[in-house]
C-alpha cells in the first residue's frame, strides 16, 4: 500500500487552504516511502481522471472545506459519479481505503461533525476501509497567519500522513488533538461574545472591504430590508 | 403566505417533478403564493469560495447567474422548501450548488448564537425552512435522518430553522396541510 490518491475538493483548487494541509499529510505519506497523486476536484480535466483513478487507487485522500455546513457542492457532484463504484462493490469488486479531511473557518469542530457522520456513512456504502475524517476549524486563518505560527499544525497533519500510510488509519488520539475544542468553554463564549463587537475582531473582513473601496455598502442587502442590531 | 420552492432534481421527468407538481398545486388551493424554481434550468455557476460576496459586492455573487434569482426567491418567501432526491445518501449536487451560492445572504462578521461562533445576519428577516425529500429505492431512514442534521445546521448558518422534513413516498394532501401549518 504505497500510492495516495490525494484529492483536493476545495472550489479555490491551487490557492485553497484545503490544499495547503493536504500537501502536509502527502509529506507524512511519502516519509515512508509511498508515491502521491495531487488532483484538484475544481479543475474539469482533473475532476474526470479523480474518478476513473478512484477505482484503481489503494488509498483515497478527500479534502474539502466546509460549504454551507457540508461538501461543497462539486465534492458531492465527485461523490455521485462514483455511484457506479457503489455497484462494483455489492458485485465483489474493492474500493480503495477513504480518509477525509474537512477544515472551516469556524474554531469549533462541532459544525463539521454532521458531515464528518456522513463521510463515515459514505465509505460503507462503497464497502471501503475508514481511515478517519480529520477535522480542523480556525481554517481561514491559514492565509493571514506567518508561516512560523502553523508549525505546530503542519507537523499534526505530517504524522497523521505517516500513520496512514503505516497503519492505514489515522489515530484517534492524534484526530482529537487536531480538531481540537469541540465547543467552546462558558468562559470562551463569554469573552468571544466581547470579543465580536470589537472592531479588532472584524478587521481582516474590514481591511479587505476598504481595501475594495465598498465599505460604506458593507450592510447592503440587495432583496429586502437589512438587519439592524 | 409566500413559498418558494427549490427544485434539486436534474431530471426533468422523474415521477418526483410530478410530485411537485401536484404539491404547488395543492398549496395554491390553500391560498399560497408559489415560486417553484427548478434550478436545473438557472444555469448556477456555482461558488468557487472567493469571498467576493462579503468583500466585493456586498449582498451579491460577483457571478452573473441565475444564483440571483434564488436568493430573491429566498428573502421573499415565508417558507423555502428545500426539494431533492437523496443521491448516496445525501441531497444533490444540484441543490447544493444553489446552497453555496446562498452565502451571500449572510454577512461575513462573527457573532456568537447560542454558545457557538456564527455569521451576522444581513437581512432583517429569513424564511422557515423545509425540506422535501425523494429517498428513492437507495436511501434508508438513517439518510433521511443525516440529511436532516446537516440542513438544520445549514438553516441555523442562515439565520433560520428547518421546520420539518418530509419524503416524497407521503400523500401530497397532508404534505401541503403540514406545510401550512408549520409557517
Amino acid at each position: 500500500m504505497n500510492s495516495l490518491l490525494l484529492l483536493n475538493g476545495s472550489p479555490r483548487g491551487e490557492r485553497s487552504n484545503s490544499i495547503k494541509m493536504l500537501e502536509r499529510i502527502a509529506e507524512g505519506w511519502r516519509r515512508k516511502g509511498g508515491t502521491v497523486e495531487a488532483l484538484h476536484l475544481a479543475r474539469r480535466d482533473q475532476f474526470a481522471r479523480a474518478v476513473t483513478a478512484f477505482a484503481e487507487a489503494e488509498t483515497v485522500l478527500l479534502g474539502m472545506p466546509l460549504y454551507t455546513d457540508a461538501m461543497p457542492a462539486v465534492v458531492k457532484e465527485y461523490i455521485e459519479a462514483l455511484m457506479p463504484r457503489v455497484a462494483a462493490a455489492k458485485a465483489g469488486l474493492r474500493n480503495p481505503t477513504l480518509g477525509f479531511l474537512v477544515q472551516s473557518g469556524f474554531p469549533e469542530a462541532r459544525h463539521s461533525r454532521p458531515v464528518v457522520r456522513y463521510l463515515e456513512k459514505l465509505a460503507a456504502r462503497l464497502g471501503s476501509r475508514y481511515a478517519g475524517t480529520i477535522v480542523r476549524g480556525g481554517g481561514g486563518a491559514l492565509e493571514w497567519m506567518p508561516e512560523q505560527a502553523n508549525k505546530k499544525l503542519w507537523q499534526q497533519l505530517r504524522v497523521l500522513g505517516e500513520q496512514l500510510a503505516r497503519d492505514g488509519q489515522f489515530g484517534a488520539a492524534e484526530l482529537k488533538a487536531i480538531a481540537g475544542r469541540e465547543r467552546l468553554g462558558p468562559l470562551t463564549v463569554m469573552l468571544a461574545t466581547l470579543a465580536c463587537k470589537l472592531p479588532l475582531t472584524q478587521s481582516m473582513w474590514n481591511k479587505m472591504l476598504k481595501e475594495n473601496g465598498v465599505w460604506e455598502r458593507r450592510f447592503d442587502a440587495p432583496y429586502g430590508p437589512a438587519f439592524r442590531p | 403566505m409566500n413559498i418558494a420552492i427549490l427544485n434539486g432534481d436534474s431530471e426533468a421527468a422523474s415521477p418526483f417533478q410530478a410530485y411537485l407538481l401536484k404539491l404547488s398545486q395543492k398549496l395554491k388551493d390553500r391560498g399560497h403564493t408559489v415560486i417553484k424554481l427548478d434550478l436545473a434550468t438557472l444555469n448556477l455557476k456555482g461558488c468557487s469560495g472567493c469571498w467576493g460576496c462579503w468583500v466585493k459586492t456586498p449582498g451579491e455573487c460577483v457571478k452573473h447567474d441565475g444564483s440571483a434569482t434564488v436568493r430573491r426567491a429566498i428573502i421573499d418567501s415565508d417558507l423555502t422548501l428545500l426539494a431533492s432526491p437523496i443521491t448516496m445518501g445525501f441531497t444533490s449536487a444540484l441543490l447544493k450548488r444553489a446552497a453555496d451560492q446562498m452565502v451571500p445572504l449572510i454577512h461575513p462578521y462573527f457573532v456568537v448564537e447560542g454558545g457557538e461562533i456564527h455569521h451576522r445576519a444581513r437581512y432583517a428577516r429569513y424564511p422557515l425552512m423545509a425540506l422535501l425529500l425523494d429517498a428513492g429505492e437507495q436511501a434508508d431512514a438513517e439518510d433521511i435522518e443525516m440529511t436532516t442534521a446537516i440542513w438544520r445546521r445549514t438553516a441555523r448558518n442562515l439565520k433560520t430553522r428547518l421546520a420539518f422534513t418530509a419524503v416524497a413516498s407521503r400523500d401530497a394532501e397532508e404534505v401541503a396541510n403540514e406545510l401550512t401549518l408549520v409557517a
